[in-house]
């Protein structure tokens, strides 16, 4: 009796075990989707049906309104949309044209105490961001950058730099050196041999990387409240500019996100299929 | 095509020392085989010679020149790296024809080295793949293609063929003889393999733990090693070691082994004669093919047959130990039975118990 147990529990263990991972992985999608999913919902109710108790959400009730009127009206958004781009691509681009250097100076060539360097420039991040408000700001001031572009690609530049170093050096450690020695011997100096060899197959790790600091910078929140007025507002600003002093135009409010938060959707899925392909080719394989 | 130098080269990694006093000297064409056991140093020499690494101390010369603050494309060097090091993000094609896209060779130019390349090591039909998509056998052979795409000064190889099945093992091993011959390019060959070792080889350096034990060529290091190590690491079957007693009788010296007695030729150990006390002790060697079965002598009893085709080895048991007879073709003989050994004492091979040197017969 107990042996044809043990046989089922044989049986039935790698089948329970299975199920265990579906259902983990289950219960962290929904965790994951749903307030995207109440994001959209709400923001194709209307306003009416959403203060309901319950709210209202059957189709019966969709509507574009919201996004006919974001769209139409709000010339703010577009703007925002604008500035929240340049400002994030910026960032980006200059983040990974220094950082990846870098990264690969503080991982392969012999700056002293490297490890020590990485950390200093980690520790930079800790302080809370209250902290450093009020002297950047007055920074940014003295040199007349409120409200440009300009200031927040400086201060996110600052925020994203040193993660950038940090995920880009990690992996360019875990490099074999054998290919690097290879590309000596081939003829390549350290430039070529960076340019040629690392950065090509560095390409899952340099995706991670767009996508934090784009991310990083289409998002921000505080300091983009702080360094700009308006000619630089940022997509969240404009976003929570929706909740007014006297109502908040839920809906609109959430169509606003939707429309804000596509950009990013589709850089992290194209850059998915990037960062999954190149670890699924075996790109380090021997 | 240069003359290589290295004048006691040490390396350590911290504490761990790789590469002890090493000296070796190189001459303009020369194809000479690094040989020694998994982890004694070989692939760190080759990378001090390469400019990969750099030594604790010492100096490499090349052509007279002392290099050791060059890069390898400053020594002009290509190398065979053990483990491949193939550029995964480029295609068969595209990683041998690096290095020459790096010299600024014309596109069509370089197609078509690449191509003879390929087609030599059998890699005609790869070109297009990336090295992912490939065996071991064939990574290795684009390994072996990219150094030889160009011709450098020296050629470097790293067991360039540990990871080929045996008759492309044999056929590659001819190609390189052969490439060496044709071009007459300094070539340094590493390998664990002894077989391999002799057969490519002007001359050989037998490594172990970082030290270079002895460098000759390949008949010195079989005939006459220097040591009691490189007697065992070369030639198979091994040779077999015994505890001798040196017995004197005026000019005449004799090893006592157990209760067996092997006279030696006077004339061949004049040294053995004179410098030894009677009684001391040695350890003596004896290859394969200088033990033939007689019917008179030592008594020993047959264990085991070994056919490898052109010959036997007879592995027999006698007072002394085991020791191994190599005869010529498939020997009739039976397991069991008893026979007895003609040890041919011009090649016995004696070594000073300590230290490990040769007792030198001349
Ligand atoms: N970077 C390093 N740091 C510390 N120890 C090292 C380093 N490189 C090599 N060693 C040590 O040096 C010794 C010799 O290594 P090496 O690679 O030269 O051996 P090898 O003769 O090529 O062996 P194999 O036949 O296995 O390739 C080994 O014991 C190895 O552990
Ligand atoms: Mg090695």
């Amino acid at each position: 009796m107990s042996a044809l147990r043990g046989r089922l529990g044989a049986r039935l263990g790698p089948w329970l075990c299975d199920a265990g991972v579906i259902v983990a992985i289950g219960v962290f999608v929904v965790w994951s989707i749903a307030p995207l999913v109440w994001l959209v919902l709400s923001s194709i109710l209307p306003q009416l049906s959403l203060i309901a108790r319950p709210p209202q959400i059957s189709p019966v009730h969709w509507t574009l309104d919201n996004y006919v009127t974001v769209i139409g009206s709000a010339a703010a958004l577009g703007q925002g949309m604008l500035n929240s781009f340049i400002v994030a691509s910026f960032t980006t681009a200059v983040a990974l044209a220094l950082g990846a250097p870098a990264a690969y100076a503080l991982a392969r060539l012999s700056v002293p105490r490297s490890d020590a360097v990485v950390l200093l420039i980690l520790a930079t991040q800790m302080l809370p961001a209250i902290a450093i408000a009020i002297p950047l700001f007055i920074v940014i001031a003295r040199f007349g950058l409120i409200d440009t572009r300009l200031a927040l690609i400086i201060v996110y530049l600052s925020f994203n730099l040193p993660i950038v170093i940090w995920i880009l050096r990690g992996f360019f450690l875990g490099i074999p050196v054998g290919l690097e020695r290879a590309a000596a011997v081939d003829g390549a100096g350290v430039i070529r041999t960076f340019w040629m060899i690392v950065l090509p197959i560095s390409v899952p790790p340099l995706c991670a990387a767009v996508v934090f600091a784009f991310i990083e910078s289409w998002n921000e929140f505080f300091f983009a409240l702080i360094l700009t007025r308006q000619n630089a507002e940022t997509v969240p600003l404009v976003i929570a500019a929706f909740a007014g002093q006297y109502q908040t135009v839920f809906g609109q409010m959430m169509a606003a996100a939707v429309i804000s938060i596509a950009p990013v959707i589709l850089l992290a899925i194209l850059s998915r299929n990037h960062i999954v392909r190149g670890f699924a080719e075996g790109m380090l394989k021997g | 095509m240069a003359h290589v130098e290295l004048q006691g080269i040490s390396k350590s990694y911290g504490h761990v020392v790789v590469c002890r006093d090493v000296n070796l000297e190189i001459e303009q064409g020369e194809f000479v085989t690094l040989l020694g056991p998994s982890g004694c140093g070989k692939t760190t020499t080759l990378n001090l010679i390469a400019g990969l690494d750099d030594p604790s101390s010492g100096d490499i010369r090349m052509e007279g020149r002392r290099v050791n603050a060059l890069s390898p494309v400053q020594r002009d060097v290509a190398m065979v790296f053990q483990n491949y090091a193939l550029y995964p993000h480029m295609t068969v094609a595209e990683n041998i024809g690096f290095t020459l896209r790096l010299r600024g060779i014309r596109k069509a130019a370089i197609r078509a080295r690449v191509e003879e390349v390929a087609a030599s090591l059998e890699l005609g039909d790869l070109l297009g793949r990336l090295p992912a998509q490939l065996s071991g056998g064939q990574q290795q052979r684009v390994a072996i293609g990219r150094a030889l795409v160009r011709e450098p000064k020296v050629f470097l190889f790293d067991e360039p063929f540990s990871n080929l099945d045996a008759a492309l093992r044999l056929r590659m091993r001819a190609e390189v003889k052969e490439l060496h011959q044709r071009l007459g390019v300094t070539s340094i060959f590493v390998t664990h393999d002894q077989e391999e070792a002799m057969s490519v080889s002007d001359r050989i350096a037998v490594m172990h733990h970082g030290r270079v034990e002895q460098f000759g060529t390949p008949e010195e290091i079989y005939a006459s090693p220097a040591t009691r190590y490189v007697a065992t690491f070369i030639g198979s079957p091994q040779i077999e070691l015994f505890t001798a007693v040196i017995e004197r009788n005026g000019d005449e010296a004799a090893l006592r082994i157990g209760p067996a007695r092997i006279d030696l030729p006077a004339e061949s150990y004049p040294g053995l004669a004179e410098g030894s006390a009677e009684g001391s002790k040695v350890e003596v060697g004896i290859r394969a093919e200088h033990v033939a079965l007689a019917d008179r002598g030592i008594a020993a009893t047959v264990r085991l047959v070994q056919p490898v085709g052109p010959s036997t080895h007879v592995t027999l048991d006698w007072e002394g130990g085991t020791i191994v007879a190599r005869l010529n073709g498939f020997a009739r003989v039976e397991r069991g039975s008893r026979v007895h050994l003609d040890l041919d004492t011009r090649h016995l091979l004696l070594f000073d118990r300590k230290t490990g040197q040769r007792i030198a017969a001349h």
